[in-house]
């Protein structure tokens, strides 16, 4: 599965412009993470990547095919998991992946679904009604449907959004191996999500990309500008972005970023969450 | 196609549906709501009551509760954010397309479940006159394809604004628009068909094929709407014409939406059943035409082929006139409304004709110019499917292998502006039915078979002699009943045989014309030595004229029949319908004041002197008299009666219907009382039927021929007073 996604730009009726100039390629296999702060165009880039909304800029090809023309394909072969989604209340969990399924047009659904719900942890509630079930618990149900029927390319969107942490872990390990031979698109604000399973980064922000490339790359453009301080004066903070605060039987222990370290800052080893914030504050500059 | 492959799965989920089967339970119960509640059909005929109402309560109810469960259903995947779910694997299109598909065989599951469960309690309601065909009919097309316009109406309204509680708005209000502004308007009332009456005895195809027709245009309507608001569906984040621009671009789409909103419109343009006649019925420019000048009528002849299946008649007619005039000389005839002329020719040669779009009366107007011969032979073909003028009342033009009725213009071209010759309008007609049919022309001719045809069907002549005519012809039974110095040739349909022979029809017939005549003297309209009865498919009322008389299935209904007001039994009731030949018909009574004088008073009256003479005194005092007392004394001390001040505050439904009931107990009880008192102030019943021979054969004024309360008073040498039963 290939996805190249060319000066792609979507203007809303409204006049919001959420994405420009938006130039990427994507193909399996691959474990790729979507980061970027609230409003920076991840949802509608994985909406114009669904066919929910069309580009009002550039083209999106699916295996070489325009995504207007290839549509149908595209969808036979996407599993897709949105950050906000529902569930036919009245159906048991069988009964609903039984309805995707169907729509999915696949040809084997007892033995898909039964796959896909050993996968997500629910073969205790496949009979229970939806409308019993928790919030993390309907969670699964929605990543189980994106699973089904294994299709080539999965995109989910805050997929641990209600997951306890062991769940959570399970669930990253799910994506990776899932990923070992398609592509697999995952938004998310965790970024220890990303940082433990994805191969690939990719940072928008302002609807513009900032970075491509592997967490390594991401976290190694960021060395030199990560450094932790003791807190004596508030001014001490003017120009840099402080990532964590820490109350110690010291003092407040600050960890930031910056272009350029002050010399009380003592530089350390950044993390991914460093380089990203990092590569967001420089651009909020 | 997908829709197709998905439509399973989409209805599996909506039979899972709680709500789904709760309006399925109630549209299966609704029809008795046509039972007690709602009942357009106000005919007494059994399928009247106990089918076409319940239908039509059952197609309201059930189209208004689907189109309801349609919103909910389209709202409820964009409400719980499933629908981010299935349109990232199938478009939105197929969606709403497989979606409609469940709603409507859901609609069509139900509509099949309510035939089952009713088909019981109709044939158990109905009795003897219950046919699967009329029931399937009945429910097919009066209340089955009213589940689907009302899905389709719903979901279109859905699909234009996206919002369930304006869908649901703009539905109901389309569903109030037809049951009230348009309810008289036969073709838009798509939700209560204009069904007034169905036959128990004869055919109902005509008001089928028209609630048929109507459903068809609204189909084609709605879902044409539908088409066009499926384009409107939202995708790709569009707005509704965004998305209506991105879904046109496949240009099937809106061509289908236009052929089926045409379809529409051209079925709604060119419908056959109701003609353009003038609604103001004090217009009468047909009687105004001047006589053709020198002209005179010799003869006309007919050969009239009905197709009873098609329910269509062709026909071949001949005219014969004297030209005196020495010019060319302009005819005029009136065609019923549907038919299309062809082949006119005078003397063998082909001459202009025009038809004029003006209609009048249910006729149109055929002008043909004739030559300037002295004889001549105009001969013109005709054919097409007769037309009505009344869209509220339909079915008196029924034509199939049951039961026909033509009159006048719809038989053959009838002669408007010729004056008669020395034989007044002599004619000639043959028709070819069916072979289980019998001709029976109104009047005092008599049909007679001529030819056994080789595909089954009889040719039938008679003779007559006027300008138009009347044919009356069914699966009729014939009893020849020798009464009153005359024979009575009664005809009623051979589906009511079990009813007539449990009220003893024949009998009464003969008891009721024995006592009649003897009593008040022959009808006006019998000729010579025979009266013809004919039963006729529900039509409103009856009529009588030169031999004949009609009597309406309505009155001979197995429900009113046990109507314990007319008569103890159903054979005295049936006695009491056929006193209306002297008490209504006979002698005519204003009955349109709702006055406790009426038609009904002479007639419960001589109903009760009938039964004194057959089942003696005892009997007549016991179920008549002592009835009419009870029922008397109950409404004088009726609060209502005693306190009218409070009847005129109840709402105006309650205050009609209680005001229709007062009124009947005065004609079905008072009236009787009072006649029976009269009689015994005039000195008993010899006396009083002295009198009633005397008003019954009174010389009539043309201008107001009916017998009023004033004068059977001035008869009586009695005043209003006297009568007083305080």
């Amino acid at each position: 599965m290939e996805i190249k996604i060319q000066n792609v730009g979507m203007t809303y009726p409204s006049g919001k412009q959420a994405l420009k100039g938006l130039n990427l390629e994507l193909k399996s296999p691959s474990l790729i993470g979507l980061l970027g702060p609230n409003g920076a165009g991840k949802s509608t880039l994985m909406k114009l990547l669904v066919a929910a909304l069309m580009p009002t800029e550039g083209r999106i090809l699916a295996d070489g095919a325009p995504l207007e023309k290839a549509e149908r394909q595209l969808k036979a072969s996407l599993g897709y998991l949105p950050q906000d989604f529902g569930l036919f209340d009245e159906l048991t969990v069988t009964q609903f992946l039984d309805y995707m399924a169907a729509l999915k047009g696949i040809k084997n659904p007892k033995s898909a679904i039964q796959k896909t719900i050993q996968a997500v942890n629910l073969e205790e509630k496949a009979k229970s009604k939806i409308r019993t079930l928790s919030g993390g618990q309907r969670q699964r149900v929605g990543i189980a449907q994106a699973l089904l029927g294994d299709p080539p390319f999965l995109i989910f969107d805050e997929p641990t959004v209600g997951l306890d942490p062991e769940e959570r872990i399970h669930f990253r390990n799910l994506f990776s191996r899932t990923a070992q031979e398609r592509l697999v698109l995952l938004s998310t604000h965790i970024i220890e999500d990303v940082q433990s399973v994805c191969d690939q980064l990719v940072v928008i922000h302002h609807g513009t990309i900032l970075f491509t490339g592997t967490p390594e790359q991401l976290i190694e453009s960021a060395a030199g500008h990560v450094g932790v301080f003791w807190e004596r004066d508030e001014k001490q903070e003017q120009g840099l972005h402080i990532t964590a605060r820490v109350n110690t039987s010291q003092g407040i222990r600050c960890r930031a970023v910056a272009d350029k370290l002050p010399p009380y800052a003592q530089a350390e080893e950044p993390t991914l969450e460093d380089a990203y914030l990092y590569l967001i504050s420089r651009e909020a500059v | 196609m997908k829709a197709m492959r998905l439509f399973p799965l989409e209805l599996r989920r909506l039979l899972q549906s709680r709500l789904t089967w709760l309006m399925m339970a109630l549209t299966v119960a609704s029809p008795v709501l046509g039972l007690v509640l709602y009942k357009p059909a106000d005919s007494t005929t059994m399928l009247s009551m106990y089918l076409a109402n319940p239908a039509l309560a059952g197609g309201a109810a059930g189209a208004i509760l689907f189109g309801l469960l349609a919103i909910f259903e389209l709202d409820r995947a964009c409400r719980s954010r499933v629908d981010i779910l299935t349109d990232a694997v199938v478009s939105p299109l197929t969606t709403a397309l497989t979606r409609l598909l469940a709603l409507l065989t859901a609609a069509v599951l139900t509509a099949g479940l309510t035939m089952l469960v009713w088909l019981p309690i109709s044939a158990g309601l109905i009795g003897s006159v219950f046919t699967g065909a009329d029931y399937v009919l009945a429910y097919l097309l009066l209340m089955g394809l009213a589940l689907p316009l009302g899905v389709l109406a719903a979901a279109a309204a859905y699909q234009f604004t996206r919002r369930a509680d304006l869908s649901i708005v703009l539905f109901i209000a389309f569903c109030a628009l037809s049951l009230t502004v348009w309810v008289g308007d036969w073709q838009l009332c798509w939700l209560n068909p204009c069904v007034w009456a169905l036959s128990d005895d004869f055919s109902n195809s005509r008001i089928f094929r028209s609630v048929a027709w109507m459903r068809l245009t609204w189909l084609s309507a709605l879902a044409g709407v539908w088409t066009l608001s499926y384009l409107c569906i939202r995708q790709y984040g569009k707005g509704m014409l965004g998305s209506l621009a991105r879904s046109a671009r496949r240009i099937y789409r809106p061509a289908i939406a236009l052929a089926l909103l045409a379809c529409s419109g051209a079925a709604y343009a060119a419908q056959p059943f109701i003609d353009r006649s003038n609604p103001d019925l004090t217009v009468m420019s047909f009687y105004e035409i001047p006589y053709a000048e020198g002209v005179t009528f010799v003869r006309r002849t007919a050969q009239v082929f009905p197709d009873t299946n098609a329910g269509t008649v062709t026909g071949r007619a001949s005219y014969q006139f004297q030209n005196t005039s020495g010019q060319e000389q302009s005819i005029s005839f009136g065609i019923t409304p549907g038919y299309i002329i062809s082949n006119v020719k005078a003397n063998g040669t082909d001459v202009p004709f025009t038809v004029s779009g003006y209609q009048e009366y249910n006729e149109a107007r055929l002008e043909v110019t004739i030559p300037a011969q002295e004889d001549v032979e105009l001969t013109m073909e005709y054919s097409g499917f007769p037309q009505e003028s009344l869209p509220t009342m339909q079915g008196g033009k029924e034509l199939s292998s049951e039961y026909l009725c033509l009159e006048n213009a719809a038989l053959s071209p009838r002669v408007m502006n010729v004056l008669p010759g020395e034989a007044g309008y002599p004619a000639e007609i043959e028709i070819t039915l069916p072979e289980a049919m019998i001709a029976i022309p109104f009047g005092s001719s008599r049909a007679e078979v001529i030819a056994e045809n080789a595909d089954g069907t009889r040719t039938w002549r008679y003779e007559t002699n006027s300008a138009g005519g009347i044919l009356y012809a069914g699966d009729y039974i014939c009893e020849q009943i020798e009464a009153g110095g005359m024979t009575i040739e009664f005809y009623y349909g051979r589906k009511h045989q079990a009813v007539m022979e449990e009220a003893g029809a024949v009998d009464a017939v003969k008891a009721v014309v024995d006592y009649c005549t003897e009593h008040y003297g022959k009808l006006s309209y019998g000729a010579g030595d025979t009266l013809k009865l004919i039963q006729s498919r529900v039509a409103g009322g009856g009529y009588a004229a030169n031999g004949a008389s009609l009597l309406d299935e309505a009155d001979f209904t197995i429900a009113n029949l046990k109507d314990t007001s007319k008569g103890a039994v159903p054979g005295e009731i049936f006695i009491h319908e056929l006193v209306h030949q002297w008490w209504g018909l006979g002698n005519m009574f204003d009955d349109s004041d709702g006055s406790p004088w009426s038609s009904e008073g002479l007639t419960v009256y001589t109903t009760y002197r009938i039964v004194k003479e057959l089942y003696g005194a005892d009997y007549a005092q016991k179920y008549y008299v002592d009835q009419w007392q009870q029922v008397v004394d109950d409404y004088y001390l009726n609060f209502y009666v005693r306190h009218p001040e409070y009847l005129e505050m109840l709402p105006e439904a309650e205050r009609l219907n209680i005001a229709g009931s007062l009124s009947g107990v005065r004609r079905y009880n008072e009236m009787p009382l009072k006649i029976l008192k009269a009689e015994q102030l005039v000195g008993g019943e010899e006396a009083m039927d002295q009198i009633l021979h005397d008003l019954f054969n009174r010389e009539l004024d043309p201008m107001y021929p009916y017998l009023t309360y004033q004068e059977f008073l001035d008869a009586c040498h009695l005043t209003e007073e006297d009568l007083n039963l305080g």
